[in-house]
Order: C-alpha cells, then sequence, then structure tokens
C-alpha cells in the first residue's frame, strides 16, 4: 500500500482522537484542553478530559482495533466478505453472559463485563466443538452453521433470562447490548488494552497463513498449510479479540464488518496490510463515532451501536452496489 | 430567583387546591384514567390496591381494614403488612386478585394495565385506574377514592393536611444561593429526574433546584460530562449507588463528587407521591438547606 | 518425483475403496497423464497427495521419502499441486499471489532472500506471466488465471508439479497453450503429472498414460500403448474408435453414437 495513505490513516487516528478529547457536551477551548491534559486549570475541566474523554477515546481506539483486525481475520479463514467477529457465537454468548449476570443481581462493576467475556469464549468454544463433531476438519460452512445455531442457543437463553427480570434489569441489559464507551476507566482499560494487542500481534504473526488460507482449502494445503490447525487457531484468536472488545464495551456492529473492505478499498494488498490499515481505521471511526454518539442528542447519550449501524448501513449498500 | 420560586409553590398550591373534576365525586359517574366509568351501588367493602401510594391512602382514610390485596411493594405503613399480597402492580396477575374477591380495585393508570383493568371488569369487578405522578395527584385522586369507600370527609381532610405540610416546607424562607441538586436514578443507562416529575416538583417545594429541570421527560438520560457540566452542588443518589458513585473515578470530574457532596437518601421516605408527600419535603428540606451533612 | 505403491485410499463410510492397490511413477523429465472415467479414482490420487485423505494401505513416496514422514511443508516444497478450481475472494495482485508460493519456505516474519527472489523469477518467465504482475488476480482471464496458477505452483520450487483437470474452463487456443507449457516444463527437467478428461491432448503431449478403471490401473504406458480401441471401449463403456491422426501423427480418439440412438 503506498505510504501517503499510510500517513492519512495515522494522521486519521491522531485526529479522531484530538477530537474525541476536544469535543464533547462541555465546550472547551483548544488552550483549555491543552491545560487540562497537562493537568492545569478548572479542576472539574481537567478532571472530564482525563477522567472521562480520554479513557474513553483510548478505548474506542482499543476497541475500533480489535473489531476491525478481527473482522480482518475472519473474513479471510471464512473466505467470505460478509463475515463479522461476532460471527461464530461471540455476540450471543457475550450477551447471554452479561443479561444472566444482570438478572441473578451480580452488579459488581467488574462482573457484567467478565461474565460476557465467559460467555463470549464459552460460546465460541462449544461452536468448535459442534463443528468439530459434525465434520472432522473445520470447514467454514459448518463453523457457520454451528455458529447460527449456538447464537440461537443464546437468544433463547436471553429471552428467558429478560422475562422474569424486573424492568430496571432489562433497561441495564438493553443498554449494555446496544454498546458504549461510557464504561471506559484506566484501570479496566489496561487489561482490555494488553488482551485487544496480544490479539493483534497474533494475527499479524499468523498474518502470511491466513492469506494462503484465503486462497482456499485445497489451493491452502498445496502450499504446505495446516489448514485444520490454521483455521482453529485463527478463529479463536479472532473471535476472543471480539470478546474482549464486548467485555469493554458491549455490542458495536458494523465496525469489524466494513472497516476490513475500507482498508482493501485503500489499498492494502495483504493480511497483514489489512490488519494494520484496518485497526488504524476502525479504531478512528469508533472515537468519531462516541462523540457523535455523546454530542448529537444533548444531554442524553445515543447507543454507540446504533450510531455504528448508522455509518454501517448505507456504507453496505453502496458497496452492494459496486458488487455487481 | 426566589420569587420565581415563590410563584413556584403558589401554583403548586392552587393546583393542589383545584385539581380533579369540577363536580364532587360519588360513588357511580366518576370517569377514571382509562376512561372507564366508576358504577358502585354501595362503598366498597373489599378493595385490592395496586398501587402503593393508592394503599397508603385507604390507611390514611381509614378504611385499612377493608384491604383484602395489596402489591409486593406496599410495604406503608407497617399494617399493610398483614394484607396479603397479590404480586405486581404492573400487568398484576388478575387470577390473583380475583382470588380475593374484591368489589373495587385500584390500579395504576399505565398502558399496561389496561389489559388487566378490561380482564377485571369483564370479571364484574369493578375498576378504578388512576394516575399518581406528580405532586397534584393527590388532591385528585383522594376525593375519588374517598367516595368511592363512602369517607368524603375524611378524604378532604386527608388533602388538607398534606396540603398545609407542603405548604408550610414551601413557605420557609428560599436560600439567597441558589442551591441545585442532582438526582441520580440509574446507572447504564445513567438517569435523573427530570423537569416534571413528582421527584423534581418536590425539589421545587424544599427550595432547591434540579439540574436538569428543562429536560421534558419523567426520567431522561444522561451522560456523566453533562452532569459534570452543570456543577449541581449537591449530588442525591440511593444508599447503594452513594457508595458507587464515590468510588467510581469518572464521577470524580463532577464537583459535588470530588468535594464530598453526595447525600445518601432514604428512599423509604422519598418515594412517591403518597400521602407522606409533606414528609418527604421536610426531609428533603432539612438534608439540603438546613442541615446538609458534611 | 512421485511415486504411488499400492495406494489403498477409501473414502469416510464409503464401501468400497476408491482407489484400490494403484501403483504408479511420475518421473522428472516427463508428462505423466492420470486418465479415466469419472469416478475411477483420480481425483482421489490428487487428494491423497494433498494431504486431505489418508492412504488405507501402500506407499507414497516423493523423492524416495514417504509421505508420511513429511510434515505439509516439507511436502510443499517438493510438489507443487493446480487444483480443478481456484477462486480467491479477496483479489490479489499477481507478483503478490505467485509470491505466496514460497509460503513453504519461509517462517511468519520471513524475508524475501534471494534464493526466493530466483525462484519467483523463475517461475515467472517459465508461466509466461510476467505481463500481468501487476494486475489483480480477479481481472485476469481464464487462461492467464490458469497460467498465473501454474506460476504460483512452479514458485514453489518443487521438482514435481501436479495438475487436476487444468483445461476445464479453457477454449482451444488456451488449452493448447497450457499443454505446449507443461510439454516445456517437462523438457526443462519438471516431474508433471496431469489428471485430465482431454483424452486426445494427452495422447499428443504424455509420455506415459496410467488409464485408471474403478479404482484399478486398467492400462499404463505410452500413448501407443494405451490409446487401443478395445482398452478404452471397456473402460469407457462406449463405443468408439482410435485412428491415428495423419496431420499430428498421434493417436485419435473419435467415440461413435450410442447404441439405440438413431
Amino acid at each position: 500500500m503506498r505510504v501517503h495513505v499510510w500517513i492519512l490513516l495515522v494522521a486519521a487516528v491522531v485526529a479522531a482522537a484530538l477530537v474525541g478529547i476536544g469535543g464533547g457536551p462541555v465546550a472547551l477551548s483548544l488552550g483549555e484542553v491543552w491545560g487540562a491534559l497537562l493537568g492545569e486549570g478548572d479542576p472539574t475541566h481537567v478532571a472530564i478530559v482525563h477522567g472521562l474523554r480520554l479513557p474513553r477515546v483510548v478505548l474506542g481506539l482499543v476497541v475500533g482495533a480489535g473489531l476491525a483486525a478481527s473482522g480482518t481475520a475472519l473474513q479471510a479463514t471464512l473466505r467470505n466478505p460478509l463475515a463479522e467477529p461476532y460471527l461464530l457465537g461471540v455476540s450471543g454468548g457475550a450477551a447471554a453472559g452479561a443479561v444472566l449476570a444482570l438478572t441473578l443481581g451480580l452488579v459488581g462493576p467488574a462482573l457484567v463485563p467478565l461474565a460476557a467475556f465467559a460467555g463470549a469464549t464459552a460460546a465460541v468454544v462449544v461452536v468448535l466443538l459442534v463443528a468439530r463433531a459434525v465434520s472432522g476438519h473445520a470447514d467454514p460452512r459448518v463453523l457457520l452453521m454451528a455458529g447460527v445455531v449456538v447464537g440461537a442457543f443464546c437468544t433463547a437463553a436471553i429471552m428467558v433470562a429478560l422475562a422474569t427480570a424486573s424492568e430496571n434489569q432489562v433497561r441495564t441489559a438493553l443498554w449494555w447490548m446496544m454498546g458504549s464507551l461510557g464504561d471506559a476507566q484506566w484501570a479496566s482499560l489496561r487489561w482490555i488494552a494488553l488482551y485487544v494487542s496480544a490479539g493483534l500481534i497474533l494475527l499479524a504473526t499468523w498474518a502470511r497463513d491466513v492469506d494462503v488460507l484465503a486462497l482456499g482449502e485445497e489451493a491452502a494445503a498445496s502450499l504446505g498449510l495446516e489448514v485444520e490447525r490454521v483455521t482453529r487457531r485463527v478463529y479463536l484468536a479472532a473471535s476472543l479479540l471480539a470478546a474482549a472488545t464486548v467485555a469493554g464495551a458491549g455490542l458495536i456492529g458494523f465496525v469489524g464488518l466494513i472497516v476490513p473492505a475500507i482498508a482493501r478499498a485503500l489499498g492494502a494488498s495483504n493480511t497483514r496490510q489489512t490488519l494494520i490499515a484496518a485497526a488504524l481505521a476502525g479504531g478512528a471511526l469508533v472515537v468519531v463515532a462516541d462523540l457523535a454518539a455523546r454530542t448529537v442528542m444533548r444531554p442524553a447519550e445515543l447507543p454507540l451501536g446504533a450510531v455504528t449501524a448508522l455509518i454501517g448501513v448505507p456504507f453496505f449498500l453502496w458497496r452492494l452496489r459496486s458488487l455487481r | 430567583m426566589s420569587g420565581r420560586l415563590r410563584s413556584l409553590v403558589a401554583l403548586l398550591v392552587f393546583a393542589f387546591a383545584c385539581g380533579g373534576p369540577s363536580a364532587t365525586p360519588s360513588m357511580s359517574g366518576t370517569v377514571d384514567d382509562f376512561g372507564d366509568t366508576l358504577g358502585l351501588v354501595a362503598p366498597a367493602t373489599r378493595v385490592v390496591s395496586l398501587n402503593p401510594v393508592t394503599t397508603e391512602l385507604l390507611f390514611a382514610l381509614g378504611v385499612g381494614e377493608r384491604l383484602v390485596g395489596r402489591t409486593s411493594w406496599d410495604l406503608f405503613p407497617d399494617a399493610a403488612r398483614a394484607v396479603p399480597d397479590v404480586g405486581n402492580g404492573m400487568q398484576p396477575n388478575v387470577e390473583a386478585v380475583l382470588g380475593q374477591r374484591p368489589d373495587l380495585v385500584l390500579l395504576y393508570a399505565s398502558a399496561s394495565n389496561r389489559l388487566a383493568a378490561r380482564q377485571l371488569r369483564a370479571a364484574g369487578v369493578m375498576t378504578l385506574a388512576l394516575r399518581t405522578d406528580q405532586v397534584a395527584d393527590l388532591a385528585r385522586v383522594t376525593p375519588i377514592i374517598a367516595a368511592a369507600l363512602g369517607a368524603a370527609e375524611r378524604g378532604r381532610r386527608v388533602v388538607d393536611s398534606v396540603r398545609a405540610s407542603l405548604a408550610a416546607v414551601g413557605a420557609m424562607p428560599r436560600p439567597a444561593a441558589p442551591v441545585t441538586a442532582f438526582w441520580h436514578i440509574w446507572d447504564a443507562p445513567l438517569m435523573t429526574i427530570g423537569g416534571g416529575s413528582y421527584l423534581s416538583e418536590l425539589l421545587e417545594i424544599a427550595g432547591a433546584t434540579n439540574v436538569f429541570a428543562d429536560a421534558a421527560a419523567p426520567s431522561p438520560q444522561v451522560t456523566l460530562e453533562e452532569v459534570a457540566a452543570r456543577d449541581p452542588r449537591w449530588v442525591l443518589a440511593g444508599p447503594l449507588s452513594a457508595v458507587r458513585i464515590r468510588a467510581h473515578p469518572g464521577w470524580q470530574a463532577v464537583r459535588a463528587v470530588r468535594e464530598g457532596r453526595v447525600i445518601t437518601i432514604d428512599t423509604t421516605v422519598v418515594g412517591r407521591p403518597g400521602v407522606r408527600m409533606g414528609e418527604a419535603a421536610r426531609y428533603l428540606r432539612r438534608v439540603l438547606i438546613d442541615a446538609p451533612p458534611r | 518425483m512421485i511415486r504411488f505403491e499400492d495406494v489403498v485410499v477409501r473414502y469416510r463410510g464409503a464401501a468400497e475403496p476408491a482407489v484400490q492397490g494403484v501403483s504408479l511413477a511420475a518421473l522428472a523429465g516427463r508428462v505423466t497423464a492420470v486418465v479415466g472415467p469419472n469416478g475411477s479414482g483420480k481425483s482421489t490420487l490428487v487428494r491423497a497427495l494433498l494431504g486431505r485423505l489418508p492412504l488405507a494401505s501402500g506407499r507414497l513416496l516423493l523423492e524416495g521419502v514417504p509421505i508420511g514422514g513429511l510434515d505439509r511443508r516439507a511436502i510443499a516444497r517438493r510438489v507443487a499441486v493446480v487444483t480443478q478450481r481456484e477462486e480467491p475472494v479477496f483479489p490479489l495482485a499477481v507478483r503478490e499471489y505467485i509470491g505466496l508460493g514460497r509460503h513453504p519456505h519461509g517462517g511468519p516474519f520471513a524475508v524475501r532472500d534471494d534464493a526466493d527472489r530466483a525462484a519467483i523469477a523463475r517461475a515467472v518467465a517459465l508461466a509466461d506471466v510476467g505481463a500481468f504482475l501487476d494486475r489483480t488476480t480477479d481481472a485476469l482471464s481464464g487462461g492467464e488465471w490458469q497460467r498465473v496458477r501454474i506460476g504460483r505452483a512452479l514458485a514453489q520450487g518443487g521438482a514435481a508439479l501436479v495438475l487436476d483437470e487444468p483445461t476445464t474452463f479453457l477454449d482451444i487456443a488456451h488449452e493448447m497453450a497450457l499443454f505446449e507449457l507443461l510439454d516445456a516444463l517437462a523438457r526443462e527437467g519438471q516431474a508433471v503429472l496431469l489428471v485430465s478428461h482431454q483424452l486426445n491432448l494427452v495422447a499428443r503431449f504424455a509420455d506415459h498414460i496410467v488409464l485408471l478403471h474403478r479404482g484399478r490401473v486398467a492400462a499404463a504406458g505410452s500413448p501407443a500403448e494405451v490409446m487401443r480401441g478395445d482398452v478404452l471401449e471397456r473402460v469407457y463403456e462406449w463405443p468408439l474408435v482410435v485412428s491415428r491422426d495423419p496431420a499430428v501423427g498421434a493417436p485419435v480418439l473419435v467415440p461413435l453414437r450410442g447404441r439405440g440412438t438413431r
């Protein structure tokens, strides 16, 4: 990919971060923002910039990168440009975990994200086991169907939980499922960033294998790839990466679906380039979407998942048209 | 500022005095908030109350012994605990209610209760669906319910007493500088009380100002940054929430939290627009203005 | 080169093995063709080479080493397989695609060294795809794409090249060009193993033909030896005659009208 496109991407990330830190319901001048970053000035402004906006921006960059990278890897592994990070059980499992935790009354601050992560992990493993039991090798079609089945089961579990929950629990569950960066705190952010970085590094390491895998099972086998093993490990890494983002910010759709396409449209020619470009673009996108979510309908905050869907749907339709 | 408050209190008192249908309510002919007509031949003797406000009201009217069913949430006064629990007040279990063989059922007039009202009426039981959302509602519904129970005189005394206690608080000297407050209702999403809500009215009577009084919805959703921007003097929250707020790093953006001005509200006192409204207003007045915790 | 020795392969759950005791050798410097009716076991042999199917019995040797003793990358360094269909979902630059042929040689972060570059250059030259290096895989015609795939297979650097029905979607000109390419590769020393339905072209270009029938070798030898009317008619279960075409000097198979039709 051309150098100036890389520069553009990095600039986009920096710009998004600046806009995300500087923008919000409280109008701050550039000078005030700069001062607040340095810890000077009105303590409320400092607290807003350091305690509210900065963690949100960092979480947004991390979540956006994670989702975009996960989507890139899954689309290549499943050989399907419509694949997205939540496809194989992640969203259903995470939502089921979170809703169960909420309705069981486990409302400690870290418990819902942990439950979401546990639920996602369990669902991902079940999908793999089901696929393996049905067909010996990790056939993408079987994986997809197993994902649908597990997803359906999780939906049923969520419905049962919500039917017996109180009004407030239902409200919280729905809010969580619609995605938000509002829970960004430095303490938990550290873990999520670590986890997402590990996932990104793993996927980048396996990027060449993924390139080969994307050619097709037989072509990959003829190039010496252990198709089964590689499919399984890429799928696991990509899904757990998505699960980590869900633990941090709930369900945010469309990012993992459209950002890899954007990266490819910008000229990324192999998986490694697409991963990195998508990570940058995804981070910038989520940060900007979050800014819109918290300023467009003041004083309320729109669910982040709604904003990304509003961006994603027209983009998707445009892509469908250009496919003809 | 104090002039505005004074006229607001006056408006509330006025609304209190004239709320409700112009004709004196009777046992039959009154139309409730669902548009159904009350048609009792004699005062009701077996009443199921599916609303904590009306449960308390019945005891205040001195007809508590006629109560044969209440919701799981109706715990005031203590005598109410002896009344059989028939489940939820919203989307109630109609079978459980009918099991108590009432001749009158008092419902909260929300859309989710329309079906129950229809089913009860179809089973031959008289229903009264009434909204009890705001301060003025008590003065409106008390005469209706009192008439249905043949306790009209008692009803008038209850209304007068509550009005007087509210007026007493409203008449207390307003603070020189406005006392602003943020009332935390819920996390995830962060919700507070809007301008038209009962708690917001109560704050105004007590002499304080709701920082989100401009929000039209009764329970608007807001962002933490917005709360920080509006810089309330006090943050009010229930016991569990107060602990969370003090511990959460994000809340440090709100000056009141930083400077330790989070008040734990006794939710059993300040709950609903019922007969203890005056007490609630006095409590808020004391906590926010006269003797704030430090 | 590739040697099958009494290979038996069975599909999971099948009553009969798909390949029963097949022995054949694809030696360096010549084009070996495996032919036979549908279901005779031709593609099964290719799948066994790809490791997609285990051997029930028998041996499969690559340059004298049994395939069981080699890991997939080692196999890929010795033999390159061009399968029937390949459609990359995400378009790649041709240059990039051919470069993937070096995958069995390097680690995840291996940088292209001289050996890699030389192998790629040789592959590009042999497959004659130098003109499309900067095009993307979705912008090639059927014939061009087939040549590019062969280029990638050659870049793997193995001594053996296996192709499964390589001319299925090609017109006459491209078919001929492909067979000429395979012939040239064999002259260069490559061991070419070809599975094909195109009996006439195989008869012209192959040095050694193996005819399979229901999982067994029905005939093996030079085109003159195998391309005989009685043998082929029995195997293909269709009336045909084999004549010699004076224009090309190779046996030509002519299928006749089926019995009971007029």
